[in-house]
């Protein structure tokens, strides 16, 4: 049970500095993105008429997503950001699945991971927020219902990505903390396959939905 | 092996920071949940007003959540400046 | 000095066995007591079936009582425990091994009574379905055990792992600690996803046609209402795993306590509201089949957003442990 906690790492001075890397979060993240890229180029690659399989898994996704992202804000704003919410979508489920794999690590069992996505939608959000109701309105919303409430609004703004970062987070990690426990207990047999395929598969694929759900509308309050 | 006040004192603030962080969390999460409960009833009778239901929703939950918010708030202060 | 830890690990042992069996037998009592009334009140409705509804009820409860069952072993093995080897670590396992477990099956044996009385309720409204509505109340009652295994499993852990070598002084409260996070954070989810398999069974009596759509989310939604004991097992976890260096000050100690207590209480509240929010959706997708997709939806943002206090605690309890 040493290993609880444990990282690769890769510290490099940097102006008196010691910046730490994460070795295998980068690696794995990598990875995904090479299986994203490969996905999208063979999905595009043959475009017909009549497609084949990778292209029909392709426009079933894009469509899905696009329909959310429209159902939630409207059909403009939807387009805008439909590609942004289908890349996130498609990088969190292929880092929540990437445990599956021998000699695999999920990117987003680092706290990094999850906290650079969840700033990136907070930013995102509020500038889409700061595009749609001016500078002025956006900085008056602070101010509801009294002004004393800035502080505590300003607070429960952070709280979100928090939140949302937090969640994804701690149901991959706790996963996979959880996986490795049992296993070690149990010594691997029988249970792990079924721990694998509830907490990498199951709420894998449900974590990503719900993150991606989440950022979608935080978008769509800021805007509305 | 002596215990000396300061101890005491940082004991406690530990201590108190979890139980406030965790009996802060009963009553936001009960309440958003009703929150949530409520839309998805609202939504089960008014289909195509989903999206406005949802963000109406969302609002109402930040709302209540924040005694929650204050908790952390609380916690965190507890941890890092008392 | 060895005769007085003896006698003090013999006192936590059965202090332990005590607690485990006392709270364990509340929720499953509540539980079975809620199938009997609502039992009674179908068999007054229809006489005719009483014999179906009887063998439902008797069904049921013996799966409500599976949580207090746990409970039981749990206080067999305090009791009769090998006291032969035992050291000063020893008293606050029994003692956390037994009040994880009686906490931890509260929940489940209040939630695992609930869908076995709706489905009495159903089997008299539509007779014709009996077989599908004992199936999914099965399923719903054996899901909503799961936060109790998961008690079970922390306690399990607790008595067979070996803590020796490890200091005193912070680990004593780190294994009480693990106790209460397990244990109290499976309190909600028990009772929440009790009420979402409650909903399941009325549906699926009320529009037998939607029954496909209506287990689905119904286990959709009692799966996100068990991430919260779900941390409060992961927290358990750190907590036994993980070897914390010898430390004198009682502060170290008190923040793992304290992380303990934080995740195990805060898993109450979000797991009883993201229950709702699930039972609400599962009620509403029965009676207007048409918009499936809109509530899951909403069911699932709705449930996030009502753990994100529940998430706060973990981030609590995560710096207590971690950097404290």
């Amino acid at each position: 049970m040493e290993e609880l906690g444990r990282i690769h790492q890769l510290i490099i001075p940097f102006f008196g500095h010691n910046m730490t890397f994460n070795l295998e979060v980068i690696v794995m993240t990598w990875i995904v993105f090479i299986m994203i890229l490969a996905f999208g180029f063979f999905a595009a690659k043959n475009r017909r008429i009549i497609p084949g399989p990778v292209q029909i898994m392709g426009e079933l996704f894009v469509n899905q997503l696009y329909g959310l992202t429209e159902d939630a804000m409207d059909k403009e704003l939807g387009q805008k950001y439909g590609p942004l919410i289908c890349a996130l979508f498609l990088f969190l489920l292929l880092s929540n699945w990437a445990g599956l794999l021998p000699f695999m690590e999920e990117p987003t069992k680092d706290l990094n991971t999850p906290l650079s996505m969840g700033l990136m939608g907070f930013f995102i959000a509020h500038y889409a927020g700061i595009r749609a109701k001016g500078f002025k309105g956006y900085i008056k919303e602070y101010f509801e219902p009294i002004f004393f409430m800035m502080p505590l609004n300003l607070i429960g703004e952070l709280a979100k990505v928090v939140s949302i970062s937090f969640r994804l987070f701690g149901n991959i990690m706790g996963g996979s903390i959880i996986i490795m426990v049992v296993s070690h207990l149990t010594y691997s047999v029988l249970l792990p396959p079924f721990l694998n395929a509830f907490f990498t598969i199951f709420v894998g694929t449900i974590q990503a939905f719900v993150f991606t759900m989440l950022t979608i509308v935080y978008i769509a309050v800021q805007v509305k | 092996m002596a215990i000396e006040g300061t101890h005491i004192v940082q004991a406690a603030a530990f201590l108190g920071a979890g139980l406030s962080m965790g009996l802060g969390a009963i009553g936001p999460g009960v309440g958003e949940g009703l929150a949530a409960a409520k839309a998805c009833e609202a939504i089960g009778k008014n289909p195509v007003e989903a999206g406005l239901l949802t963000r109406t929703m969302l609002v109402g939950q930040a709302v209540s959540e924040s005694t929650g918010i204050y908790a952390l708030v609380i916690a965190l202060l507890l941890l890092f400046v008392v | 000095m060895t005769d007085d830890i003896q006698v003090w690990v013999k006192v936590a042992a059965f202090i332990g066995g005590g607690m485990a069996m006392g709270f364990g037998a509340i929720g499953a009592a509540i539980g079975e007591g809620y199938t009997a009334a609502k039992a009674n009140e179908a068999i007054a409705r229809s006489p005719q079936i009483s014999g179906d509804l009887f063998k439902t009820m008797l069904l049921g409860q013996a799966i409500a009582e599976t949580a207090s069952i746990f409970a039981l072993i749990i206080a067999m093995l305090l009791l009769f425990a090998d006291f032969s080897n035992v050291s000063t670590l020893t008293i606050s396992i029994f003692l956390s091994s037994g009040l994880c477990m009686g906490l931890g099956a509260i929940g489940s044996g209040i939630g695992s009574g609930l869908p076995t009385g709706e489905a009495c309720t159903g089997i008299v409204r539509q007779p014709g379905m009996k077989n599908r509505i004992t199936t999914i109340m099965l399923a719903g009652s054996a899901i909503a055990q799961s936060p109790a295994i998961f008690a079970l499993v922390t306690s399990l852990i607790l008595l067979f792992v070996d803590f020796t070598g490890r200091p005193v002084s912070p680990t004593w409260a780190a294994i009480i600690g693990a106790g209460f996070a397990s244990g109290l954070g499976a309190i909600g989810s028990g009772i929440g996803e009790g009420l979402v398999a409650k909903s399941g069974c009325e549906g699926i009596a009320r529009q037998p046609l939607a029954a496909t759509r209506t287990t689905n989310v119904m286990l959709l939604g009692m799966a996100v209402t068990e991430t919260t004991a779900i941390y409060g097992l992961l927290i358990a976890c750190i907590l036994i795993f993980k070897s914390f260096p010898a430390a004198e000050s009682i502060a170290s100690s008190m923040a793992l306590l304290g992380a303990g207590l934080c995740m195990g209480i805060g898993a109450i509240g979000p797991g009883i509201g993201e229950g709702f929010t699930a039972q609400s959706a599962v009620k509403w997708i029965s009676r207007s089949e048409s918009s499936t997709a809109q509530l899951t939806r909403s069911m699932l943002v709705g449930q996030a957003v009502a753990e994100s206090t529940g998430i706060y605690a973990l981030v609590i309890s995560l710096v207590l442990i971690f950097v404290i």
